[in-house]
């Protein structure tokens, strides 16, 4: 008999490295098409893995001292080799430090940034700041904004549909129950500006 | 500010098993501007590597294959200090579950980089992490060095700056808090943390602070409060281990152990441990079923150790197998010339041949053993030595060495039970009690006349007594701090003498080393100071 999450969590693996083999080779060439097409495949997989490990209680943060900057450095320098959309980033309302799992927030908002590239017009913003006892990671984009049923904080409910973006909510959903201090939780929140914003708030 | 950061002058170490994945990445730092650049794909060769260049960061997979990890290459680096605090490891892995997993703090790699990830992200992580070694440098050199006191400072300077570096200036002052034996400050330091914000390696800072000053119960409770909260802690699990056997409990300490071994079963380390609390308990099954493990796994890779292989004959050997002792101990003598001058190894062959019926071979084995400084040895080691001459019918040997282990480690009862018990196994009931009490009065009158004498004004003969001691036991810290004390006491009374001031600095120096937190080292360092004064004085 096959143990098929093992051999799922093998194959994922085994994927990826080729993944990043992908993207270095594209990098190289300076080809961003195929870059973003290996960078979100590989996304696609950590959300199978994640969504297994949430299924399972296997879920669980690993919190330490972060600097939020530059996570959001990074993960700008990532999705500008991948896209010719405006990537505007606003931090000087950020924490130094702040306490959360790095892994578990940066595929948070990558998923957000690949909804937003799907749907901005020409500009995307990532901002952090911290408001009332919180750090506010959010991703704004200049499309067209959630649909009326989305907004607020109902991403728990929404893994059902299946699809890319109802997985990612329900694992941001996850992700942000998982930080905790006290009794304080962190929580997503989605919104409509001038376009969409997609916000993580995490207890600080 | 820089737009690029030049890493032409920095060497950097690529290790992975796939030979794509290497030249890839080869060519990603090769883009960044090192030019400096070696490539492994297998730990084997990177150690090869080490001895012939310096590496400023290593660049490893978390998958080597070959029975290897990037995590067990990390340990055995930082455990054998191939390299210092100062080089920069980074791990390069595709999933992030790893760090959870890992044994002690100071075998956790500088960062994770997960796959993919771009030569952007790369170099931006590179100028970060290179940023923090470059601020962190003089911690890591006083670390390296084990200037405690210095650390702390340092750190202080940091946390009172509050920047991106202050929480990792926590950690390290927490470190360097209980390695200075300061266990009370550490306690309120790691309290204080907590307070801020419950993380789980200042819980396990606290618990190994209360433990190290004897509060078992409350690291007990702290330590099960951590394992619940986080069960993939290893470091809870070793930590739990040790309060257990050191509060008398064995059984408790293998049941954790072995709760840690079903989450993580690739860990060598705790195997290894696993076997250390069997041994204690003298359950030789468990000792040969765990090392077993550990031989296997490591059998032809850089991750082997010589004391595996003693430690596996010396169980087989109580086993009743010596003849299977003698094979594996044999194997290791054919394939590793260097392990014929370890003399754990020798000392665990003399015993297995003698039991095997070989006395000659016996005897050419516990040769070797004797040819080691025993004053340098470790005590199990010594204990091995003692007990193979006692298997061999030199009692007269075994005495003179279980003397001088049990005068080196004069206060250190449980040991002294082990000499005791070591003798009765060997026929030598008679003098199983004698012998540990005579050598410990021998050292406490020594003490008592020592002080009895400098209380008579003889400073001289009592600093002269406490020096021959001193040099003759160089293991035991008491006497080398008394030494040093009675020698600079001696020279602020009767005036300055170089050969006095340099023997005392010499054995402070040897205290400081292995005991920075030993009291009397307080009494010395004022001493010192009043030597000073005065004679500064004088000399105007």
């Amino acid at each position: 008999m096959i143990d098929f999450p093992a051999l799922a969590a093998l194959t994922i693996h085994d994927v990826k490295n080729r993944l990043n083999l992908l993207v270095q080779l594209a990098e190289r060439k300076g080809d961003s098409e195929t870059l973003r097409l290996a960078m979100e495949a590989a996304a696609t997989l950590m959300r199978l893995l994640h969504a297994y490990k949430a299924g399972t209680g296997q879920l669980q943060p690993n919190l330490d001292a972060r600097v939020p900057a530059d996570l959001v450095d990074e993960l700008a320098a990532e999705f500008r080799a991948q896209t010719p959309l405006r990537l505007e980033l606003e931090l000087a309302a950020a924490p130094v430090l702040a306490y959360y799992d790095e892994a578990l927030v940066r595929m948070v908002l990558q998923d957000a940034l690949y909804n937003a590239m799907r749907h901005a017009r020409d500009t995307i913003r990532i901002s952090v700041r911290s408001v009332a006892g919180q750090i506010e990671f959010s991703v704004a984009d200049d499309g067209p904004g959630y649909p009326p049923q989305m907004l607020g904080t109902p991403a728990m409910a929404m893994a059902a549909d299946g699809g890319g973006t109802g997985l990612g909510l329900y694992l941001a959903g996850q992700v942000a129950r998982l930080h905790v201090n006290g009794d304080r939780r962190g929580e997503v929140c989605l919104g409509n500006d001038a376009g969409a914003v997609f916000r993580l708030r995490l207890p600080l | 500010m820089a737009l690029t950061t030049n890493y032409s002058n920095k060497s950097l170490l690529i290790l992975d098993d796939m030979p794509e994945a290497r030249s890839s990445l080869r060519s990603q730092v090769g883009m960044l501007g090192f030019e400096r650049v070696v490539v492994s794909g297998n730990a084997r060769d990177a150690l090869e590597q080490f001895r012939k260049h310096r590496f400023d960061v290593i660049l490893a997979d978390y998958y080597l294959g070959e029975g290897t990890d990037g995590q067990q290459f990390l340990e055995f680096l930082r455990t054998r200090h191939i390299i210092g605090r100062g080089v920069l490891f980074i791990m390069v892995t595709a999933e992030k579950r790893y760090e959870s997993v890992v044994t002690a703090a100071e075998c956790l790699p500088d960062d994770y980089l997960l796959k993919p990830f771009t030569a952007e992200v790369l170099k931006l992580r590179l100028e970060r992490l290179l940023e923090k070694k470059q601020r962190l440098a003089r911690i890591d050199k006083l670390q390296d060095r084990g200037d405690w006191t210095g650390v702390i400072a340092a750190c202080d300077e940091i946390i009172e700056a509050r920047d991106r570096y202050m929480v990792d200036a926590m950690r390290i002052k927490g470190n360097a808090l209980i390695a200075a034996g300061r266990h009370d400050d550490a306690v309120v330091f790691y309290q204080l943390m907590l307070l801020e914000r419950p993380l789980p390696w200042s819980k396990l800072g606290l618990a190994r602070a209360l433990h190290l000053r004897g509060d078992s119960t409350d690291s007990k409770d702290t330590l099960n409060g951590l394992i619940a909260e986080a069960p993939q802690l290893m470091a809870a699990y070793d930590l739990l281990g040790k309060v257990h056997l050191a509060s008398g409990d064995p059984d408790a300490a293998l049941a954790v152990l072995d709760s840690a071994c079903a989450i993580s079963p690739n860990s060598l380390a705790r195997h290894r441990a696993v076997a250390s609390v069997a041994e204690e308990k003298g359950d030789f099954k468990r000792v040969e079923q765990a090392l077993d493990k550990v031989v296997r796994r490591t059998r032809n890779t850089p991750l082997r150790e010589t004391n595996d292989i003693a430690r596996l004959g010396n169980a087989l050997t109580e086993l009743g197998e010596p003849a299977k002792a003698v094979s594996i101990i044999g194997e290791a003598l054919t394939n590793y010339k260097g392990d014929a001058q370890d003399p754990m190894l020798a000392a665990v062959e003399a015993v297995a041949q003698q039991k095997a019926g070989n006395p000659d071979k016996a005897r050419a084995a516990l040769e070797r053993a004797l040819q080691a400084d025993a004053t340098k040895l470790p005590v199990a080691t010594t204990m091995a030595v003692a007990k193979a001459c006692l298997s061999t019918g030199r009692h007269d040997e075994a005495q003179g060495i279980l003397r001088k282990l049990v005068q080196t480690h004069h206060e250190a009862t449980d040991l002294h039970q082990r000499v005791s018990t070591v003798l009765r196994d060997h026929g030598a009931a008679a003098i199983a009690e004698s012998l540990v009490a005579d050598s410990v009065n021998e050292i406490i009158q020594l003490n008592n006349d020592a002080v009895r004498r400098a209380r008579a004004g003889e400073l001289g003969p009592a600093a002269q007594m406490l020096t021959e001691a001193a040099q003759r036991l160089p293991g035991n810290t008491q006497i080398v701090a008394n030494a040093a004390a009675a020698l600079y006491f001696d020279v602020l009374h009767n005036g300055l003498d170089a050969e006095k001031v340099r023997q005392a600095q010499v054995f402070q120096k040897a205290v400081q080393a292995v005991a920075p937190g030993h009291p009397k080292l307080a009494e010395i360092a004022a001493l010192v100071s009043q030597i000073r004064e005065k004679f500064a004085a004088s000399a105007q």
